[in-house]
């Protein structure tokens, strides 16, 4: 593989953070509290993207392959059985079709192709998976529901699905036990077949998210819209509510905590009472300080970046990282199973940067984070040499 | 700290592990026997880190027919030491 073009960078991809499912892919069953550097994925090419759920990883090849790999205990791997990978495997089942997005929830697993269908396989005890019952399955399989509609993306999270099929729909389908499926007023205990999202008529939605019993959606205009399980103890949202009054790029979800990168680069927080402070009170006063005092929508802006440029966010379950322009990752949160890759298993409640065994010099490899919900990759993609 | 109040019904069974589990952060399962349930304790350990979810449920869907623990003190919720 090495050297076949002339000294073109090689794309670099690390792991850390709790491993005992084999989800670092490092072929071991440990945490790891620094960046590891994996071989494991070399074989298979460039990676384009990661979609890293409860404990176990989807990625993603530009030719539209897909990869799995960590937990599989309940099929979310695809690979036709119920059983843990320690290493990367190419999901056999679509290798007829070009996947175009992926999504990990926490035990279950969705698949786009380019022809906009979609497929699902892992955990459907919640009707998660959307064929119509409560089964499990260990391969990928065509969710029928969608056969006249094109798919363009699937967000998984905790025990519920978000569909966003191209016209700007979005469906939903699992457990709306706390509203995240924003289709009714009432409690859903499961749906196991897709249903339209309320309050988002009229709205251009250009991606979807889900984790823990949170929903959201980004508009093509910037805004945010929230649903499911309420943010800090608030009460519960059954249909998507607007977070004003600000404008963003990106939005990244937690189990407890939404961060929002400002189109103006700046990054706050909804939600994330007592991230950084889960297993120890001392550093309550601490988080006060990094944080301003909310506004009415309980949104908070981050200091301690100020003058940095954010070029990405990512929220696994309890922790938070983002990319910083000059080519720096850097982490914050619940740190026990090292999931921060600061060297320790310390919490931390404002960012602090990882250091790698290189720099990553943005001219060359621009850095990508993704976050499971207690672990961490970074890839290192090659930059285009003409921009 | 308690991470979470997850009621009884939001618990999965877990054949294999002979326990109720719900979901913890860290990628493993929050865990609590029938037998915990009957001796009257609502805390669910995970066995992989410190944290721990506070377990709503009536005592009495999970006490014995004819005996009923009424004597058996209810756990409050008990500061945990951590490291």
């Amino acid at each position: 593989m090495e050297g076949n073009k002339e000294e073109e960078q090689q794309q670099e991809i690390w792991s850390w953070g709790a491993g005992t499912d084999g989800q670092l892919g490092t072929g071991k069953l440990q945490d790891e509290h620094t960046p590891q550097l994996l071989h494991s994925l070399s074989s298979f090419g460039p990676i384009s993207f990661l979609s890293c759920g409860g404990a176990h990883v989807i990625a993603l090849t530009p030719g539209g392959r897909v990869l799995s790999w960590g937990r599989g205990a309940s099929g979310q791997l695809g690979h036709g059985e119920m059983v843990n990978g320690l290493q990367p495997k190419v999901v056999q089942a679509l290798e007829g079709f070009a996947i175009t997005h992926v999504s990990a929830g926490w035990n279950h697993s969705g698949f786009v192709s380019e022809t906009g269908c979609l497929f699902t396989c892992g955990d459907g005890s919640f009707g998660q998976l959307g064929h119509g019952d409560c089964d499990s399955r260990c391969s990928p399989e065509k969710v029928a529901y969608f056969d006249s509609y094109k798919v363009e993306q699937i967000a998984c999270g905790m025990r519920h699905s978000l569909v966003l099929v191209k016209g700007g729909q979005v469906y939903g389908f699992g457990s709306g036990k706390r509203g995240q499926l924003g289709i009714s007023v009432d409690r859903v205990r499961s749906l196991s077949l897709p249903q339209a999202t309320i309050g988002l008529d009229n709205i251009k939605i250009m991606s979807v998210y889900a984790n823990g019993d949170h929903s959201a959606a980004l508009c093509a205009a910037g805004e945010v819209h929230v649903w499911g399980r309420g943010f800090s103890g608030s009460n519960d949202v059954y249909i998507p509510q607007l977070v004003t009054p600000h404008y963003f790029r990106q939005a990244a979800l937690g189990w407890n905590h939404i961060l929002l990168l400002a189109a103006d680069g700046e990054v706050f927080m909804l939600g994330g009472y007592g991230h950084g402070i889960l297993n120890g009170a001392q550093m309550a006063a601490q988080m006060e300080q990094m944080c301003e005092k909310p506004d009415e929508g309980g949104l908070q802006k981050f200091h301690g970046l100020t003058g940095k440029k954010i070029l990405q966010i990512a929220a696994g379950a309890e922790h938070s990282a983002l990319i910083i322009d000059d080519g720096s990752v850097m982490t914050w949160g619940w740190g026990e199973h090292g999931q921060l890759g600061l060297g320790d298993t310390t919490n931390q409640t404002g960012p602090h940067a990882v250091c790698f065994n290189r720099t990553f010099n943005p001219q060359h490899l621009v850095p990508r984070v993704f976050c499971g919900s207690g672990f961490t990759y970074v890839v290192g993609m090659p930059a285009d040499s003409k921009t | 700290m308690s991470y979470d109040d997850v009621e009884i019904e939001d618990m999965e069974w877990n054949e294999e592990l002979q326990a109720y589990t719900y979901p913890c952060p860290c990628g493993d399962l929050f865990q609590i026997t029938k037998e915990d349930l009957r001796l009257g304790e609502e805390i669910a350990r995970c066995p992989s880190c410190s944290l721990y979810i506070t377990v709503i449920y009536n005592m009495e869907d999970f006490s014995d027919s004819g005996r009923k623990n009424t004597t058996i003190e209810p756990s409050k919720q008990q500061p945990v030491a951590v490291a």
